[in-house]
């Protein structure tokens, strides 16, 4: 009889935890984008307490890769990646950008257009030319989609930096952080709606914008996008029901997606 | 035009290569092909099989992940669904038996054992490159061909082409070699520089930006 209970037990928990696995994979819903980037920058106007910027110009060739994860169909989870290695070109100093998000919120809107933030840890730095500094850098990425062909990409960065004494309140536009970076795009390529999935790719042409170690910068960014995500979905929570056996039938239902 | 001169940096633009027309059946053959997968992953991810074809007959048995093992008059051209194809080495006569027994023998052995992983690996492409070592066949496969370096949590050993180390993670690894020259890895995305044929390395279209590999 104690058997008995103990597998009765088991097989209804194991029912409830299926049940609730199965709901919690109707929730679910994420998707990602991967950006390959090449930035070339130049030094403009003067450097307004500039010691440290020996760079006039930097050139960085990298990628982005960033996922989100949500149990709705408009905020979800953000994390990401930056990985960017070049060089101050006439100074000759191997230059890096790292950056790692492991926290942060994403907003979806319509079908592919997302807006989000993040916060994390990195290294930037140029050998002889600009001092490393351990980075903690916040970034607020937003990506909108118009039409089947265009997509506006933009990307803004503040960036608070340690171990580089000559890096910090490095940027004249802005009192509470270190540094600042920033790129507007515009991204011409092709929207899919295959198997219900959004998704698009294409190749974009932007303006970037870099306050970075007492000086800005000025430059271009050209690259290749790829979005991808899972479509969105309404979940509603409706009162249980029961089939003619007595079985409950699933509580969740997808009324719409878009 | 002013879009062309764009992307061109960033096309992956070959020179010079192979042609896609079957060689003569008086040898045997085998060939290693990529193909880009469908949408929206076209341009970043691409997919590789073997085709051999024996001394004499008409059809090619195509060894690879996911299909394969049926025989195809053209699997240059066209290998449903995959698309671009880009030929990448030929070995023919004494070479291509080897090759093709080795497959033979190898090939289902390894893909039964596989525990398919789209992203970072094992995949595909991870296949292509275990085939290629396994079996003495001095090729490698290009940048796009994303898992190709997958080596487990840690690994690492000679290259397909068999002239350079390359040592890997799941998270970054390097390749570095005569021929290879020096390729880094992040995330199974590939950069760097080819020697022979010289090329950038980049991950995206056909994998470099200069000579063919061959």
């Amino acid at each position: 009889m104690k058997r008995a209970i103990v597998v009765l037990v088991v097989v209804l928990a194991s029912t409830a935890h299926a049940d609730r696995w199965r709901r919690a994979m109707d929730r679910w819903q994420g998707g990602a984008w991967l950006h390959y980037e090449l930035t070339g920058m130049q030094r403009v106007g003067d450097a307004f307490d500039c010691d440290a910027c020996a760079a006039e110009d930097l050139v960085l060739a990298g990628a982005r890769l960033h996922g989100f994860l949500g149990a709705n169909a408009s905020i979800a989870y953000h994390l990401g990646v930056d990985i960017a290695l070049g060089s101050t070109v006439r100074d000759a100093g191997f230059a890096y950008d790292l950056a790692l998000f492991p926290v942060g919120i994403l907003v979806r809107a319509g079908k592919t257009s997302i807006v989000g933030f993040g916060a994390g840890i990195g290294g930037m730095g140029g050998i002889g030319t600009i001092d490393d500094a351990l980075t903690f850098p916040v970034e607020m990425t937003a990506e909108i989609g118009i039409g089947r062909r265009v997509r506006v990409l933009s990307r803004a960065r503040v960036t608070s930096n340690a171990l580089a004494p000559t890096r910090q309140s490095a940027a004249s536009s802005i009192a509470f952080a270190d540094e600042l970076d920033a790129m507007l795009g515009l991204r011409i390529g092709r929207y899919y709606d295959d198997y219900g999935f959004p998704s698009g790719n294409g190749y974009f042409v932007g303006v970037s914008y870099r306050e970075l170690a007492g000086g800005s910068m000025l430059g271009l960014t050209i690259g290749y996008s790829i979005d991808l995500a899972m479509p969105r979905r309404w979940v509603e929570e409706r009162d249980a029901e029961y089939d003619d056996h007595g079985r409950r039938r699933r509580r969740v239902r997808m009324p719409s997606t878009q | 035009m002013k879009r062309a001169l764009l992307v061109l940096p960033f096309a992956g633009c070959v020179i010079l290569p192979r042609s896609l027309e079957q060689p003569a059946n008086d040898q045997t053959t085998v060939a290693l092909l990529t193909g880009s997968l469908g949408a929206p992953l076209n341009d970043i991810a691409r997919h590789p099989w073997f085709a051999v074809r024996r001394k004499g007959e008409i059809g090619w048995v195509v060894y690879e992940v996911g299909g394969g093992g049926a025989t195809e008059s053209d699997p240059f051209r066209k290998h449903y669904p995959y698309e671009n194809p880009i030929l990448h080495e030929v070995w023919r006569g004494d070479d291509a038996e080897k090759a093709a027994d080795c497959l033979e023998r190898e090939a289902p052995e390894w893909i039964a054992k596989l525990d398919y992983r789209f992203y970072p690996g094992p995949n595909s492409n991870t296949f292509g490159d275990a085939m290629l070592r396994t079996c003495d066949l001095r090729a490698s496969l290009p940048s796009t061909s994303v898992g190709k370096d997958w080596r487990g949590l840690i690994g690492g050993g000679v290259t397909s082409e068999g002239t350079g180390l390359q040592l890997e993670t799941p998270i970054v690894g390097f390749k570095i070699g005569l021929k290879e020259g020096v390729e880094l890895h992040f995330l199974g995305l590939s950069i760097g520089v080819d020697l022979w044929p010289p090329a950038i390395i980049l991950p995206l279209g056909p994998g470099r930006l200069g000579f063919a590999d061959r």
